[in-house]
């Protein structure tokens, strides 16, 4: 029988006692899985957000309109790659309930700007820069509503009318959009913007943001600068800003969610180290005779305290580990109907790896103190008692 | 009969002075079931504050006219034609100078800071007809004064201006070219319109390019039962086509999406440490009966049944439970109750709220963890009640 038996065996002595505190850590892991893949998604895009990407968007808000002629302007500017835009297009398929991420785009650029990303087959991409009522719709979303390519659809917007009247668009998908990389949310749908800025009702010659590249980052502040004094003083004044801290200043509008979290982990985990600690230093307690009769068999005091804080990591990581997989189970059912608030939940290594810190730590920190007092008992003491 | 009451209330006194003994492991179950109404209480407390902010903002007798299927003023259009058209519409209640009660509005979307965070936040600039103060109920005036018509002026909502910088009273705020004074600062009896921006229609029309557009049309009905014959009105005319609905219908709708949204978040949540809190509290019970194995027993050997010892138990977790709940509660309240936060509401706008703990709430609270004190100390008990004598008089 080796130390690590003893510990085992130590640990499952009272079996309902292990079992209860296992479940309450399963629970504390499994909450902390499923809010951080939450966090973790939710700020996504902040963390897709390329280096050298900026967005510029009217100084007023980012919803109001600029003119189209800005897009001319600013792709002169010195230190800029390539520009692009966009414009929001409210859109929802036969349903209000039914949203879709609808943006009207340049055809020819935008996919240029955002090639890192998203990945169109080039004859697609040809077919829809061929035909102006046609649309790219992202994996995901074609998915939900089973679209192929050649399919014809109504998109509905909530904003937008036709000058006809209508507020419905046909479109013909003409390529569907791959994501290059886990986090990349194929939940959109694009369509031409000269097909959209011809038929619409009102806000004709206006666009919703630009999208620009920069030859390089160090470029951004000096191209942000000279973008947005170019625009001064005039009736739409522009803001030009990283993607990144454009993405983050977006997802602060919801509210401080990285503090909820924190605050619900931090009271399970509270809970939970009360509740685990108190029944380790109970069990240890219990033991006091058996740890002199250890002691007086030749165990080091540091050989007790390694089993006893190799009893509490164990037990921690007998609970956590089960408690992560479950976030992992529940992050895979939700995915799919949370894919329009948040796009990509999902346990991610990074995350599992620190849900394994959190659980050494917590049974090094639960386990410490009986660990140091089965250490320090003397001989004398521990048999005299009980 | 009597004597089984009597032996129920010592064998329960004396577990409940026996706490003492086990107060580092009761005291923790205590705070686990503390830090689960808290958790509970928190998302509750936030979700009723946001509904009671935008739920309060409505009245029964203003219709509020949108676009088709537009949904929020946001994405809404109304053109002056139809503006004229609603003016003269069955139902809408008219001044002592018989103009009809209604205001059209342009609701804009402009960039503010948010003072805690400092980061730039979407901020409602409504633009409002001559009546627009005067349909909405208690609006007042609370420091400087209303805007003057045709001015570059603004009035603040007092919730907005604690939430955003840059809007004291007398200060000039930048929308684009333009520059705006705040000349005053108004309440509007903690509705969502404290957080918005008001200023004259017709100047934010010209200033943003919308001269012949509006989003929304407010109308003061005869009564709430007027809102039918406005709406049959604007169906059968086929040069209107709007959607009407009632002010409070409206703020309704727009509540529930986000309230739901927290509350679907708070409840599995907390029920999910709420079962971790089981489980402590099962340790904590177990572990009391183990300690008092021999105590049990005695009485048991003079003559006590196992009920009492059954209640015994139950009792003392049930008391803890309560202790910690109402703790929690106590907690709750002093920390969260009045705090106040901002997201972004149905309007793609910042909504600002406070949390509000009610007593229905505090009460849910208390229940969930009288639920976890039940399970916690029910299998305990069992086990205290059927321990057999002999092997519990020889337990240590």
């Amino acid at each position: 029988m080796n130390d690590f038996d003893l510990v085992r065996k130590n640990l499952f002595r009272r079996k309902l006692r292990a079992s209860l505190m296992i479940v309450s850590i399963l629970i504390a892991f499994m909450i902390f899985g499923v809010l951080a893949g939450f966090y973790r998604a939710f700020t996504a895009g902040e963390d897709a957000a390329a280096a050298d990407r900026m967005i510029t968007v009217n100084k007023i808000n980012f919803t109001q309109p600029m003119p189209i002629a800005y897009f001319n302007r600013v792709k002169a500017v010195e230190g800029v790659r390539q520009v692009t835009f966009a414009n929001w297009f409210g859109g929802y398929y036969q349903d209000p309930k039914n949203f879709i991420m609808a943006l009207a785009i340049e055809p020819n650029t935008y996919f240029d700007v955002y090639r890192s990303e998203i990945d169109v087959p080039p004859e697609q991409l040809q077919a829809f820069i061929r035909d102006r009522g046609s649309a790219v719709v992202g994996e995901t979303l074609a998915q939900k509503w089973g679209w192929k390519i050649g399919d014809r659809i109504p998109l509905n917007s909530n904003i937008f009318s036709q000058k006809s009247g209508g507020h419905t668009w046909d479109l013909t998908i003409a390529g569907i959009a791959k994501g290059k990389a886990q986090h990349v949310d194929t939940n959109f749908l694009l369509f031409q913007y000269p097909y959209f800025d011809e038929t619409r009702s009102f806000g004709k010659d206006t666009i919703g943001w630009m999208i620009l590249q920069t030859t390089s980052p160090e470029n951004n502040d000096r191209v942000a600068k000279a973008i947005d004094a170019m625009f001064a003083n005039s009736t739409a004044e522009t803001s030009t800003d990283t993607e990144k801290a454009f993405g983050k200043a977006f997802a602060a509008q919801f509210g401080n969610i990285a503090l909820i979290v924190l605050l619900v982990v931090g009271a399970a985990f509270v809970t939970i180290l009360m509740i685990v600690g108190n029944t380790m230093a109970l069990s240890i307690r219990e033991r006091t005779r058996e740890i002199g009769v250890l002691k007086t068999l030749g165990f080091s005091g540091a050989r007790i305290l390694t089993m006893v804080l190799g009893e509490s990591v164990l037990l921690a990581l007998l609970g956590g580990i089960p408690g992560l997989a479950i976030a992992a189970l529940i992050a895979m059912a939700l995915r799919n109907s949370l894919a329009n608030v948040v796009p990509g939940f999902a346990v991610s290594p990074t995350i599992a790896l620190q849900g394994l810190a959190l659980m050494i730590a917590l049974g090094l920190i639960t386990g410490i103190i009986p660990a140091l007092n089965a250490m320090r008992l003397k001989i004398a003491t521990a048999l005299g008692r009980g | 009969m009597r004597s089984l009451w009597l032996q129920v209330a010592a064998v329960t006194a004396i577990n409940l002075k026996s706490i003492a003994q086990r107060r580092w492991l009761s005291l923790s179950t205590v705070v686990a079931i503390a830090l689960v109404v808290i958790v509970l209480l928190a998302f509750l407390a936030m979700a009723n504050g946001f509904q009671r902010t935008i739920a309060g903002s409505g009245a029964d007798d203003i219709a509020i006219v949108l676009r088709a299927g537009s949904q929020a003023e946001i994405n809404s259009t109304v053109s002056r034609d139809q503006v004229r058209l609603i003016e003269d519409g069955p139902g809408i209640a008219r001044g002592s100078d018989g103009k009809p009660l209604i205001s059209p509005e342009l609701y804009l979307v402009v960039d503010g800071i948010k003072r805690t965070t400092k980061t730039k936040a979407n901020l409602p600039l409504r633009g409002i007809g001559e009546q627009g103060s005067e349909l909405r109920k208690d609006v007042r005036i609370t420091a400087g004064r209303m805007f003057n018509r045709g001015s570059n002026e603004v009035v603040v909502g007092k919730a907005l201006l604690r939430e955003f910088e840059g809007l004291d009273l007398g200060s000039t705020v930048s929308f684009g070219a333009t520059r705006w004074t705040v000349v005053g600062v108004f309440e509007a009896g903690g509705s969502v319109f404290e957080s918005e921006i008001w200023a004259d229609l017709n100047v934010v029309q010209s200033l943003f390019n919308r001269n012949n557009i509006v989003q929304t049309v407010r109308a003061r009905l005869t009564g709430p039962a007027a809102l039918n014959e406005l709406k049959s009105y604007s169906d059968n005319d086929p040069r209107l086509k709007l959607d009407v609905k009632s002010e409070a219908s409206y703020f309704a709708e727009q509540a529930s999406q986000t309230s739901d949204l927290i509350q679907k978040l708070g409840w599995p949540l907390a029920i999910a440490m709420a079962l971790g809190a089981v489980a402590g509290a099962l340790n904590t019970m177990y572990s009391s009966v183990a300690a008092r194995a021999t105590e049990i027993a005695t009485l048991r050997a003079i003559g006590f049944g196992g009920f009492p010892a059954f209640v015994g138990t139950l009792a003392e977790s049930l008391l803890l439970a309560v202790i910690g709940g109402l703790l929690g509660a106590a907690a709750t309240y002093l920390i969260f109750d009045g705090v106040t936060a901002s997201t972004l509401g149905g309007n793609f706008t910042q909504v600002v709220f406070d949390f509000k703990l009610s007593p229905w709430l505090i009460a849910e609270g208390v229940m969930l963890a009288l639920i976890v004190g039940l399970i916690g100390g029910l299998f305990p008990a069992l086990r205290a009640a059927r321990l057999p004598i002999v092997e519990g008089l020889y337990a240590n």
